[in-house]
């Protein structure tokens, strides 16, 4: 345990470091918020625009779009980051190899890399929140009563955990494919970006496609973070597809998925490492 | 000196230096994207992603203020049908924002991409120190990036604008053809010389320049309103209209702008000045960002000869 | 007749590291993150057609001085001049005839064949795609490339890789090649080539030069018309091989093996004593020292004061000058 607790600690240290140290820690800071507020802007003045031409207010969709992309924020900063991690430590540093000694630890590691941009994201997205609920006119009815914060609780450590499972899936397979890394990086979130219901009910989706977000964790992610933060009535009438389920059971959706992506990541690193020092592309890099 | 080692300075040996240097620096990338054709799923399929999930939240937008016109289930009376058919024309158009937005994004990250933080990536591996020691000029070699580079988002760019056409089912008219492709192409060329600009500061900083193009990215499809109407930054009281005014400098603004006007004739929504103005600005942007890409580049190749910062420090 | 590379009193400071917004802070500074002289006035001249070598120590400013004739840094002071251009202000007809390839370089587009990256740069020269492409054909063969022509490059191994940015060097036709440590890293044989195809390359274009640094004593011998020792940014000889040796003969080199002695202050208080270097061979527990003396006289001095710090001495041998010698004479430390 103690080894462990070591490794979590250094791997912190040298995420802040390596994520920071392009310059002054403030700098770094109002960076890593600049950019997801000025996403969020765009969705507003979307929204504006709409409603000045359209002459209508869908306020509760914007409430739905706001809080939504908030939480993807998570999703740019943690999946994108564990993935990051992956792939310029192997890379750029070359330096993998003597950190995976066994999955787990490796496990450890990355969760430790993670850590600072998790820390970031979070101030990013309670920024974020707090515009939607104070600067805003009309408001984000954005509030969450006390009986909803354990559950709560443990729905985004579960959402957190998921993501960090995906992202070393994702670090995994880019064994293979090192040299489309960029693109995976763009459109692994732009899948999550449409059919988990962040910006929109699943319901937008034409066809069957709205059952893709069915089978992917953080849909009930975002759809419970969304019900305990935004309980007020107008909101209950959008038809997300989720509407049968309720809190709890959406909650036991998540845990036993990210259970899966847990064990699907280890398998799939893996797989992914044999795969390449089979192939002879394990320090393969990535210049063309 | 020896008659051996006399070298051809004139003018056309100059030019067909830089034209040969432009084909030389563009042929790795057409090649690279040629030796490995999986590039073109992830380039045609996966950007799409992205503007789909833009389109569908105009879409719900839509589905509301329908629903608020007529509830179903819905028996419309005249009225109502004509309410229907005006909101219709106006997701049309702001669907056509968003692929027409998309098709510029292409373009702008090519630009950032290919010409600004390449250079940073290629003073890392030690490529940039022969690039800058060769006679050529420095604007061929990022013209070259930036060719090169074009291939492929050209098929990206093309790829989203057929799916707008197809799959969300956008509908262009466009009345002035020749008015167009001239906006288009003074666009591209006001923004490659703003790419060419920025490349500048990426021989002195590097790393900050990466992180500051990657931070600018959000902020910037903000400002020049890449998926919404950049007019619609006018409805916001305070701070909307500098914001408006201050995007307005990169070219993706009024491109992009007279490009809805001129393919969505009479409900381009929001709309800022006439397409020719537009035009006019347009021509002045390219020109200014041209001239002083060509000084900023000698002055921050200087600057960073004088601070030792154009090699890597590992070399 | 003006030479193809001359400098005068080159001298180039790199300011430490610099922060945006924030002043460096005086430990850092003390740290040596401050301010360092890679060339401290350097004057050199290098006439047309001369393999000119420059042989120093990691660090002593070689690379410095080869980014400065390049046209990549600007000196801090003093006069740079490449076939008769002022390198801070002529760069064009410098650029069209130079080349450069340093040794640890492994660089190239991994997707592109090794002889498509040569063809790549040498567009940025404006040679003729044909006379570029024979030429590169040529080279590839000397080097021993052929059979790996149309390779990727990802696939090249470092040495190969190596020895392409060899052929890059000279398929632009360069008049003066700065050669920057250009056997780093490779084995007997690459390096046995790269020497070889150099030395005949110069002997039969005429007017051509090449600079080249190393800090291998016997390449710099074996390769140079003239030689320029430096350290610590300073030039501190600058003869050919055969004169820099002389100079060394005037006095007497020593080589003795002892056991690992701790100290070794106070050699140089011996009379006739003029320099020595000592090396720890911790394998075997033993000093090597390399004596520079004026006649023979010191050496029972030496010896017994060997033997105050109860070490033995196993062997005890008078050698021929090498250029190692006379780096030692001058600065009073060994190379490698
Ligand atoms: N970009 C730089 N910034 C700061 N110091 C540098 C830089 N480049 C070289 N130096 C310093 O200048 C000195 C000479 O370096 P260099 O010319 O690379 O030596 P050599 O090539 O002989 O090994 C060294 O002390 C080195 O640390
Ligand atoms: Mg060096």
């Amino acid at each position: 345990m103690s080894t462990f607790w070591r490794t979590f600690k250094v791997a912190a240290w040298l995420g802040w470091e390596m994520d920071s140290n392009w310059t002054e820690p403030w700098l770094f800071i109002i960076y890593s918020i600049v950019k997801p507020i000025a996403a969020v802007f765009i969705l507003v003045l979307m929204y504006v625009v709409f409603a000045a031409i359209g002459n209508v207010r869908p306020q509760p969709l914007f409430d739905f779009m706001y809080v939504g992309n908030a939480f993807f924020i998570f999703v740019g900063s943690t999946l994108f980051g564990t993935f990051q991690v992956i792939q310029s430590d192997r890379e750029w540093y070359q330096t993998i190899r003597y950190v995976y000694i066994s999955p787990i630890s490796f496990y450890v590691y990355v969760m430790g890399r993670a850590v600072s941009k998790i820390i970031v994201a979070s101030f990013a997205v309670v920024i974020t929140l707090a515009f939607g609920a104070f600067v805003l006119n009309p408001p984000v009815p954005i509030t969450i009563s006390w009986s909803a914060v354990p559950v709560f609780i443990v729905s985004f450590i579960l959402g957190l955990f998921c993501l960090l499972a995906i992202g070393i899936t994702l670090g995994g397979a880019t064994f293979l494919m090192a040299r489309h890394t960029q693109t995976i990086a763009e459109a692994v979130p732009g899948i999550f970006y449409v059919f988990c219901g962040v910006l929109f009910p699943l319901s937008v989706l034409p066809g069957g496609l709205s059952d893709v977000g069915k089978v992917i964790p953080l849909t009930y992610w975002f759809d419970l973070s969304r019900r305990l933060l935004l309980p007020s009535a107008e909101l209950q009438g959008i038809q997300t597809g989720l509407g049968g389920f309720s809190d709890l059971t959406i909650l036991a959706f998540l845990a036993i998925s990210s259970v899966a992506f847990f064990g699907l990541s280890i398998a799939v690193f893996k797989a992914g490492e044999y795969l390449a020092r089979k192939a002879g592309k394990i320090d393969m890099t990535t210049s063309y | 000196m020896r008659e051996a080692t006399v070298r051809r300075a004139d003018l056309r040996f100059r030019l067909g230096l830089n034209l040969r240097s432009v084909v030389g620096r563009a042929y790795p990338r057409v090649i690279g994207a040629n030796r490995e054709p999986s590039w073109l799923i992830f380039e045609v399929f996966l950007p799409l992603l992205g503007i789909a999930a833009y389109v569908f939240i105009y879409q719900a937008f839509y589905q509301a203020q329908a629903a608020a016109i007529c509830p179903s289930p819905c028996t419309p009376t005249p009225a109502q049908l004509l309410a229907l058919h005006q909101a219709g024309q106006n997701l049309n158009a702001l669907v056509a924002t968003v692929v027409l937005g998309g098709t510029m994004v292409a373009f702008w990250l090519n630009v950032l991409w290919s010409m600004a933080s390449q250079l940073y990536w290629e003073k890392e591996i030690g490529n940039l120190q022969l690039y800058m020691m060769a006679p050529m000029n420095r604007m061929a070699l990022l013209g070259g990036m930036a060719i090169g580079g074009m291939f492929m988002t050209s098929v990206r760019a093309l790829s989203t604008l057929v799916a707008g056409i197809v799959v969300f089912g956008v509908i262009f008219s466009v009345a002035n053809p020749f008015l167009l492709l001239a906006v288009f192409f003074v666009t591209l060329i006001a923004l490659y010389g703003m790419g060419m600009m920025f490349a500048s500061l990426y021989l002195l900083w590097g790393r900050e320049a990466w992180n500051l193009s990657a931070l600018m990215e959000e902020p910037i499809f903000f400002s020049s309103g890449m998926y919404f109407p950049a007019g619609g930054l006018f409805s916001i009281p305070t701070w909307g209209p500098a914001v408006a005014i201050a995007g307005s400098i990169v070219p993706a603004t009024f491109g992009l702008d007279a490009l809805r006007q001129l393919t969505l004739p009479g409900t381009a929504p929001l709309p800022l000045l006439p397409p020719v103005t537009e035009l006019e600005i347009l021509l002045v942007l390219a020109v200014v960002f041209l001239v002083l890409a060509r000084y900023t580049l000698a002055y921050l190749e200087t600057l960073a000869k004088r601070e030792g910062k154009l090699t890597s420090r590992h070399q | 007749m003006p030479y193809a590379v001359e400098t005068r009193d080159l001298t180039r400071i790199f300011a430490g590291k610099r922060h945006w917004l924030r002043k460096p802070d005086p430990e850092e500074v003390e740290r040596g993150v401050g301010p360092t002289t890679a060339l401290g006035g350097v004057t050199v001249q290098i006439p047309e057609g001369e393999l000119f070598g420059l042989l120093g120590p990691n660090g002593a400013g070689k690379t410095t001085l080869i980014k400065i004739l390049c046209t990549l840094l600007l000196p801090t002071s003093g006069e740079a001049f490449v076939a008769g251009h002022d390198v801070t202000k002529d760069v064009f007809p410098i650029r069209q005839r130079i080349g450069m390839v340093s040794g640890g370089e492994t660089t190239g587009y991994g997707l592109l064949t090794a002889r498509e990256n040569i063809w790549m740069f040498s567009q940025f020269y404006g040679v003729p795609s044909k006379v570029a492409k024979e030429r590169i054909d040529g080279l590839m063969k000397v080097f021993g490339l052929w059979d790996r022509r149309d390779a990727k490059v990802r696939t090249l191994s470092t040495g190969q890789r190596q020895k392409m940015n060899m052929v890059r060097g000279f398929a632009t036709d360069p008049d003066i090649l700065f050669l920057d440590e250009p056997t780093l890293g490779l084995d007997v044989n690459a390096a046995r080539i790269i020497r070889d195809y150099v030395m005949k390359w110069l002997k039969e274009n005429k007017g051509k030069t090449v600079l080249l640094t190393t800090h291998y004593m016997a390449e710099a011998d074996e390769m140079c018309d003239r030689i320029a020792i430096i350290d610590n940014g300073k030039i501190l000889a600058c003869d050919t091989p055969e004169n820099l040796k002389r100079t060394a003969r005037m006095d007497t080199t020593f080589q003795l093996e002892v056991d690992a002695l701790r100290n070794t202050d106070g050699f140089t208080a011996i009379p006739g004593v003029k320099n020595f270097s000592s090396k720890n061979d911790i394998g075997k527990n033993m000093t090597h020292l390399t004596f520079i003396l004026d006649g023979e006289a010191p050496v029972a001095d030496i010896l017994s004061r060997i033997m105050s710090q109860g070490s033995k001495v196993h062997s005890l041998q008078k050698s021929e000058p090498t250029l190692e010698d006379v780096f030692i004479r001058m600065v009073g430390r060994g190379f490698e």
